[in-house]
């Protein structure tokens, strides 16, 4: 049976209204109370995984589902070994480089030689500062990163931007992008070469949602 | 202090062993009935024999220094051993050699791997020294064979290298590997997003879609404007797709001339072969593809000659044929135990071990080593499956007894 892996948080509502108009409903996800990590729709065609938005390429990339929908940060942090099908156009945000408000830095290249940039992002961080040619040392974190420059800890960090509120209400401003990210379609490379449980209709389905959404 | 195998090291207990010598055993089967034979080369290679190809990395590669500075490898594949050892040691023999192995091959975890398993175990065919759609076919259908005989349902995708490059080619320059990477990484949105012209993104989304039911996908390349070359790939390929469908293969066969790889190693057909189970889903257990380039870089006189061949995935197949039951699940038992009742018989109860070990079938006949008494023995044997006791007693006699 056809499974799709959905990521819990900010993509979740998004992904399930785009997949029931495609004719599968996992609307019971989205029901208060729901403890249920898997399902299957009402008409039994397709299953859906309940998954952190990290573990989706996961899934996709060991076959367990077929298709999965997952932020584009996380493609470029895990460099899964997915297809990537459909930009989706929903949960749009940028992975950028932050500092203090209050510090001299105002761009990337203004910080300081082994200066320290925490992150959740660490292989995006890396990669950024390696182009840049700019060594510093990455420090990874697993939440409220923004704390990194606040407690001087570190110099800077990387991470997510979607509204800026975050930064702003902690003292933090944003002086570069490294690239934008939205929600993206991916598929087991196998699966999808094969066609397997008519994958390619749904895909070609999905497509055509977001072209006429983007039309109108 | 307990002593560890090294992170990603598997040991492989008599079960294991009995399971995967099982696989091996058939697919060995079908090799020779094919006309194959086994070649064994050196786990140990030089560094740039194995990258000589272009497919290797040196990253992948476990790195050992030999005592002249000389860098070595642990081979991560067989091919490029046995092109090395087929063109320089091989050379005087006619073509075309049909040669097969069972080997463990090493590849060093890379970053974001989920396994760090390094040492992993291939069997595979190379068929060295021809060309043209008679060994492509033979191949092909030898690998479906290999699948017969293992009970195992699959799909085979194939592609054409060759083709698909030359299809690329009319990318220019920087852009051709961006294209490239993104078809064979199936990246669609990074065609749609690439800097192309409205004609050349076309081009590169129908490329990437070239996949599916042979006679669809070959209508629809055959649509686009194709040079005499091409136009000759194209008609080997429905050739070599008739001659399979009329052969009673039971494999359903994809085309997909999306199928190509970063780099330039294969030359002419590619494929892949796919099992599906209830458990795991879609699994890669096998791949190959013509290289008719690789043995030319080995030859002393740089004298180019024509490859193919595929390698099966032993721990992959390993995993499903167990889930499908299909594996011996105990290691085999003893035959016999044989038990000498006082020290005065010890010599007698070898002997008459040995002379049942003696017999033209395989007879597994083990000595009690522990002088337990009759009960504990008894209970070893059942414990152990073994069917029958020899008990030697006092006057040299055996007295047999079954065990339930």
């Amino acid at each position: 049976m056809l499974t799709v892996a959905i990521p819990k948080g900010a993509l979740l509502k998004d992904s399930i209204q785009l997949l029931s108009a495609v004719g599968l409903d996992f609307s019971a996800f989205l029901e208060p109370g729901n403890r249920q990590l898997q399902i299957t729709d009402p008409t039994e065609t397709a299953k859906a995984l309940l998954v952190r938005n990290s573990d989706v390429p996961v899934y996709v990339e060991y076959g367990q589902a077929q298709l999965g929908i997952v932020g584009y940060d996380v493609l470029r942090e895990k460099a899964p070994n997915v297809a990537h099908l459909v930009d989706l156009r929903f949960g749009s945000c940028r992975m950028s480089v932050a500092v203090k408000a209050a510090s001299p830095y105002r761009s990337s290249l203004e910080l300081p030689l082994h200066g320290r940039v925490a992150s959740k992002f660490v292989h995006c961080a890396r990669k950024y500062f390696e182009h840049l040619d700019l060594p510093v040392e990455i420090v990874p974190l697993y939440g409220s990163v923004e704390l990194g420059p606040i407690t001087g800890m570190s110099e800077a960090i990387v991470d997510l931007v979607a509204t800026g509120n975050t930064l702003r209400e902690n003292g933090l401003i944003e002086i570069d992008v490294l690239f934008q990210s939205t929600a993206r379609l991916i598929a087991h490379p196998l699966s999808y070469r094969l066609n397997t449980d008519a994958l390619n209709a749904y895909v070609e389905h999905i497509r055509s949602q977001i072209k006429d959404a983007i039309a109108a | 202090m307990v002593y560890q195998p090294p992170a990603g090291a598997r040991d492989l207990l008599p079960l294991d062993v009995a399971q995967k010598h099982w696989l091996e055993e058939r697919l060995q089967q079908v090799f020779h009935r094919w006309g194959y034979h086994r070649i064994i080369t050196s786990t140990l290679e030089r560094l740039d024999t194995l990258m000589a190809g272009g497919a290797i990395t040196r990253s992948t590669v476990i790195q050992l220094q030999h005592l002249d500075d000389e860098p070595l490898g642990l081979r991560p594949e067989l091919t490029a051993s046995i092109a090395r050892a087929a063109v320089t040691r091989m050379a005087s023999r006619t073509y075309p050699q049909r040669l097969y192995y069972n080997a463990n091959v090493f590849r060093r975890s890379q970053e974001g791997d989920y396994t760090r398993q390094q040492e992993f175990y291939q069997a595979g065919v190379e068929l060295l020294g021809i060309g043209g759609l008679l060994a492509d076919a033979e191949v092909l259908m030898l690998l479906m064979d290999c699948l017969h005989h293992l009970h195992l349902p699959g799909h085979l995708v194939l592609g054409e290298a060759g083709l698909t490059r030359s299809l690329l080619s009319i990318f220019p320059d920087p852009l051709c590997a961006k294209v490239r990477h993104a078809i064979s990484t199936l990246d669609r949105i990074a065609l749609e997003t690439m800097e192309l012209s409205d004609d050349l993104r076309d081009r590169a989304l129908t490329l990437l879609d070239l996949r599916g039911k042979p006679s669809d996908v070959l209508q629809n390349v055959s649509q686009l404007p194709l040079n005499s070359t091409q136009q000759d790939s194209v008609r080997n390929l429905k050739s070599l797709i008739e001659l399979l469908q009329d052969s009673q293969t039971d494999v359903p066969i994809v085309l997909d001339l999306s199928l190509i790889r970063t780099f330039d190693y294969y030359t002419g057909i590619v494929f892949e072969v796919v099992t599906s189970s209830a458990s795991s889903g879609q699994t890669l257990i096998g791949q190959g593809g013509r290289y008719d380039q690789l043995l030319g870089l080995y030859h002393p006189q740089g004298e180019s000659l024509p490859g193919i061949g595929f390698s099966l995935q032993l721990e992959e197949l390993h995993q499903i044929l167990l889930s499908l039951g299909q594996l011996p699940t105990q290691d085999p038992t003893s035959d016999w135990l044989v038990v000498s009742e006082t020290s005065q018989t010890h010599a007698i109860a070898f002997t008459h071990a040995q002379k049942l070990r003696d017999s033209s079938a395989l007879v597994r006949v083990e000595m009690d080593l522990s002088g337990n008494d009759h009960d504990q023995i008894r209970e070893y044997a059942r414990s152990r499956r073994i069917p029958h006791i020899a008990w030697i007693e006092s006057d040299g006699s055996a007295a047999i007894e079954r065990v339930n």
